[in-house]
């Protein structure tokens, strides 16, 4: 229990992190804690597997990918304009306050089917074997159209950064930028 | 052991600091972090359901679910790096020349 306490404490803390940092290298570095929390709860919830692809994937590959977009795109420095919607972020914690209320209101008298002790031997622990087993029957469709939509996913994003050759214009001057003055 | 319930309510407040997140950021690489943030609150609550039930269907779906965040982050970065390269800023404020 005082297990779960303190992983539950340090995603929530990374979590905040992750929604109030003022630099974004920080917020980055929240969810990777927040994320890293997650699998040693996984841990605990009987599910390896997911545990080691979550540090793996998730951690690892995923978050790198946001660390380099956020130093590529210089996006680390804090938004100083105002923003145009008035009170939004006061509007926001509201809100977020009625909906967490009524998430805990909902969630908190959950009651399990079965008992947890009979329930945790069925899973075998979620050892990559078993889980494997499952996703390559009952969920072999969704695995291949995931696949799928990697392969899709990868062109398009190679599609999207790729710069367009102009071989007659030997130089292109970026000069029709439309809306570059006002963002400056 | 630990009740469902907890991890339950670990997984919504997980997901309210990310729509909350999502609301109140103003760079578009921030909102998708926290978008990052729901999809790992939904996901803990599905394991927590896993144990509970004693499925492993379950574990296969949040894998299932991990491989599209992958997907989705490589495709919307690289749309934020398209937009980046027209408008040196990624707020997502300006960004409102699609309206009808």
């Amino acid at each position: 229990m005082i297990l779960f306490l303190i992983l539950a404490l340090l995603s929530l803390v990374g979590g905040v992190l992750t929604i109030a940092a003022s630099n974004a290298i920080h917020a980055v570095l929240g969810l990777v804690g927040t994320l890293i929390s997650l699998a040693m709860l996984y841990v605990t919830l009987d599910a390896h597997f997911l545990a080691a692809v979550q540090v793996i994937v998730y951690a690892g590959a995923v978050m790198v990918l946001f660390l380099f977009v956020v130093m590529l795109l210089n996006a680390a420095r804090p938004v100083s304009s105002r923003d145009p919607i008035p009170y939004v972020r006061e509007l926001a914690v509201i809100f977020g306050v009625l909906l967490a209320g009524s998430l805990l209101l909902v969630l908190n008298g959950y009651a399990p089917p079965r008992s947890l002790a009979n329930a945790a031997s069925d899973l075998a622990g979620g050892a990559p074997g078993p889980v494997g087993a499952v996703l390559l029957s009952k969920f072999l469709l969704p695995f291949e159209a995931v696949s799928l939509l990697l392969l899709v996913a990868v062109i398009g994003s190679v599609a999207l950064v790729l710069r367009p050759q102009v071989q007659e214009d030997p130089a292109p001057e970026p000069a029709a930028q439309p809306g570059r003055g006002e963002t400056a | 052991m630990i009740p469902t319930s907890d991890y339950l309510l670990l997984s919504g407040l997980l997901f309210t600091l990310g729509i909350v997140g999502v609301l109140i950021r103003r760079t578009a690489v921030l909102v998708f972090l926290s978008v990052e943030l729901m999809l790992n609150a939904a996901n803990l609550a599905m394991v927590a359901f896993a144990r509970a039930w004693g499925q492993l269907q379950a574990q296969s779906a949040v894998f299932i679910v991990m491989t599209l965040a992958a997907a989705e982050v490589a495709i919307g970065l690289a749309i934020l790096i398209a937009i980046f390269r027209k408008r040196v800023s990624t707020e997502v404020d300006p960004l409102s020349e699609m309206k009808g």
